[in-house]
């Protein structure tokens, strides 16, 4: 009887693991899991904030934010044809009730184009008291997770609290949290009774052993008796009745259903906002020194604004490096991924409009080891990409470039 | 295995005998379940997956292909040991009955209490009507050629009708985000999943679809085609997997 009930643990426990296997608690949520030249060619976001970041159960809060996909889209990775803007979080802490791409409300996935800037925003609102680290992020068919910004989220006050009504076309009000719940129970409960009736009737007769010598004596028809038959017809006939009287009771309910729905969104891209056309930069070299966690671009820059601009800011795979001599705004709650002072430049001063410069710039910070960027010279494609930030004198008017050029190492 | 004893040579077990065989009958039966709840539910898992666990995955064409296919395995396998030994016509119930039972423990610990779904968002499919039948028939033919045909077509065109009584609900309509969904496809809008992004949902896809409306009814009837096929070949992988070694030494 013991390893009975050690065999039955097993079994739940076994089960329990492939439900645990398919439905992942994402606390690490593998940031850093795909390789960095996805990372960093792929979904380039910038400018994301939220709204708040503690709050409470029922209480909305939206995350909005832009990207830029690249033009320098990786060969290995299948082109965007069907992504999911998403948000990572241990299960459903949080309802997303509302999304929006260039402003437009989009339900389902989304083809993105290589090239295309886009501005997004996700409301959100807290089903479940607790602190979770959450990022938004896209899901990209046959790719992987290319993860925005992470942010810490604090939820206060009580589940039990927590609401969700959403009017059908009908115009009824419905509670998401049960909506059709104890009638799923009710049917369940309906055909266990009956299945078990039928279980019964058999098991508590002598069984197994008794019946099998039975069988072996030919003694056949004693084992299904006419009652047994009888009982069997009226399954043949009476299960369709009661199934197909049911589904008619059920269609008749809900005479205007629709099937699930499998459409693709469709949101072009805004006009250019990365690689304008006003401020052209050309990515001669880049070079990675290993011991100095530096990565060097030779950049062939054209400044054809009426503006002097500098250069404040290069930011990849969610990592910014900042320019010390100009006070440029940080990325909100970013702070872990800022290198403040990471960003330096060969000529630092101001590109004059109309003037073309060559120039190397340096992104410096142990960053490149820590979000695991560096592992990039020894990939298969070791191509880098990032977008790079050019600001006017008075910081007003930014004109952002995306670059991208193969990655020499240097071991020492 | 040829049956040698012709002449009615058994009696009923009495006293001492037949409280032990039916001590055995209860360890068996135990035994069984918590090995069809484990090892059916795994295979279910593995197999129909997604398409059992969410609301938003039970589409009019794949699920009522998939899931009744998937489904009559371990029924086929189990009657074949339970009609051939023992003349007990409960096989295919047996097994439903524990697959449901581990489904439904998963649903509420794995799913509800663990990560955070609303049990409404997960129920499962039932295809008890369909193992009932498929038992029923069984019995009466005695037949496993029969019981392939009829009792295999039975349990797939039973499986959705029996169903839409739980999901058909959730398949109102809502006008949301400037779109038409269904309260199913809000569940997994709302309802953050990580892992499961919509695309991912296999859905209206394939050459079903040239038939638009009657997608289901033809899903159906190409799952009852197919469950023949399974049934039979489960049927046997059954028998080649069962012994009464033990029994005979009794
Ligand atoms: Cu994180």
């Amino acid at each position: 009887m013991k390893t009975l009930i050690i065999k039955c643990l097993m079994a739940l426990g076994l089960v329990l693991s492939v439900y645990s296997f398919n439905v992942q608690p994402v606390m690490a949520h593998g940031e850093k899991a795909l390789e960095p030249f996805i990372r960093m060619r792929t979904i380039q976001f910038y400018d994301v904030e939220w709204d708040k970041q503690k709050f409470n159960v029922n209480e909305q809060v939206s995350v909005s934010g832009k990207f830029h996909v690249a033009e320098d889209w990786p060969v290995s990775v299948p082109k965007p044809e069907a992504s999911f803007l998403n948000i990572s979080t241990p299960g459903p802490v949080l309802i997303r009730t509302e999304r929006y791409l260039n402003g437009k409300p989009f339900m389902n996935s989304v083809a993105l184009q290589p090239g295309g800037d886009y501005t997004f925003k996700i409301v959100l609102k807290g089903r479940l008291p607790g602190r979770y680290h959450i990022h938004p992020f896209f899901n990209l068919k046959d790719a992987g997770q290319v993860m925005g910004p992470g942010v810490w989220l604090e939820i206060a006050g009580a589940s039990a609290n927590f609401t969700n009504s959403v009017k059908t076309i009908n115009g009824e009000l419905v509670d998401m949290e049960t909506y059709g719940l104890s009638n799923g129970i009710l049917w369940h409960i309906f055909w266990g009774v009956l299945a078990t009736a039928w279980l019964l009737w058999w098991v508590r007769r002598p069984l197994f052993i008794a019946r099998y010598r039975m069988l072996q004596a030919g003694m056949e028809d004693e084992l299904v008796t006419l009652n047994d038959r009888l009982i069997g017809k009226s399954i043949l006939i009476g299960v369709p009745v009661l199934v197909l009287a049911a589904n008619m009771m059920t269609v008749n309910q809900y005479p205007n259903t629709i099937p699930l729905q499998a459409s693709l969104d469709q949101i072009l891209p805004l006009s250019a906002q990365v690689n304008a056309g006003v401020v052209d930069v050309e990515t001669l070299k880049a070079e990675y020194r290993i011991p100095n966690r530096a990565m060097m671009f030779t950049l062939k820059i054209n400044n054809r604004s009426d503006k002097q601009i500098q250069i404040g800011e290069f930011s990849t795979a969610n990592v910014h490096f900042l320019n010390k001599e100009l006070h440029v705004p940080s990325q909100v709650g970013s702070e872990s991924m800022t290198a403040p002072e990471g960003l330096s430049m060969d000529n630092t001063a101001p590109i004059q409009p109309g003037e073309q410069r060559t120039m190397t710039i340096t992104a410096t910070d142990a960053l490149w080891e820590s979000e695991k960027l560096d592992g990039l010279v020894r990939d298969a494609d070791s191509r880098i990409g990032g977008l790079l930030f050019f600001y006017d004198e008075h910081l007003g008017e930014r004109f952002i470039s995306s670059i991208t050029a193969a990655v020499i190492p240097k071991f020492n | 295995m040829s049956v040698n004893i012709s002449n009615r040579s058994f009696r009923p077990y009495t006293g001492e005998k037949a409280r032990i065989t039916r001590a055995y009958d209860y360890l068996i039966l135990v035994l069984a379940l918590f090995l069809f709840i484990g090892a059916f539910h795994l295979h279910f898992a593995l197999t129909v997956g997604d398409w059992d666990f969410w609301v938003d995955w039970k589409d009019r064409q794949w699920w009522p292909l998939v899931t009744p296919l998937m489904g009559i395995t371990f029924p086929a396998a189990v009657q074949a040991v339970m009609w051939e030994k023992f003349r007990l016509p409960m096989g295919a119930t047996l097994c439903v009955t524990a697959l449901l039972i581990g489904t439904w423990i998963a649903r509420i610990f794995a799913y509800h209490y663990w990560n955070y779904f609303p049990i409404n968002m997960v129920l499962p499919a039932t295809m008890l009507p369909g193992a009932l039948v498929l038992d029923a028939i069984l019995m009466l033919s005695n037949s496993l050629t029969i019981t392939a045909i009829f009792g295999g077509a039975a349990f797939a065109l039973l499986f959705y009708p029996s169903n839409w009584p739980i999901i058909g609900m959730f398949h109102v309509p809502v006008e949301y985000g400037n779109a038409q969904l269904s309260i199913a496809d809000l569940f997994g809008f709302e309802y953050i999943r990580t892992g499961m992004p919509e695309y991912l949902r296999i859905i209206e896809r394939g050459t079903l679809r040239t038939y638009g409306q009657y997608a289901t009814p033809l899903s159906a009837f190409c799952s009852a085609l197919l469950c023949t096929l399974m049934y039979t070949l489960w049927w046997h992988i059954g028998k080649w997997f069962a012994t009464v070694r033990y029994l005979n030494k009794i």
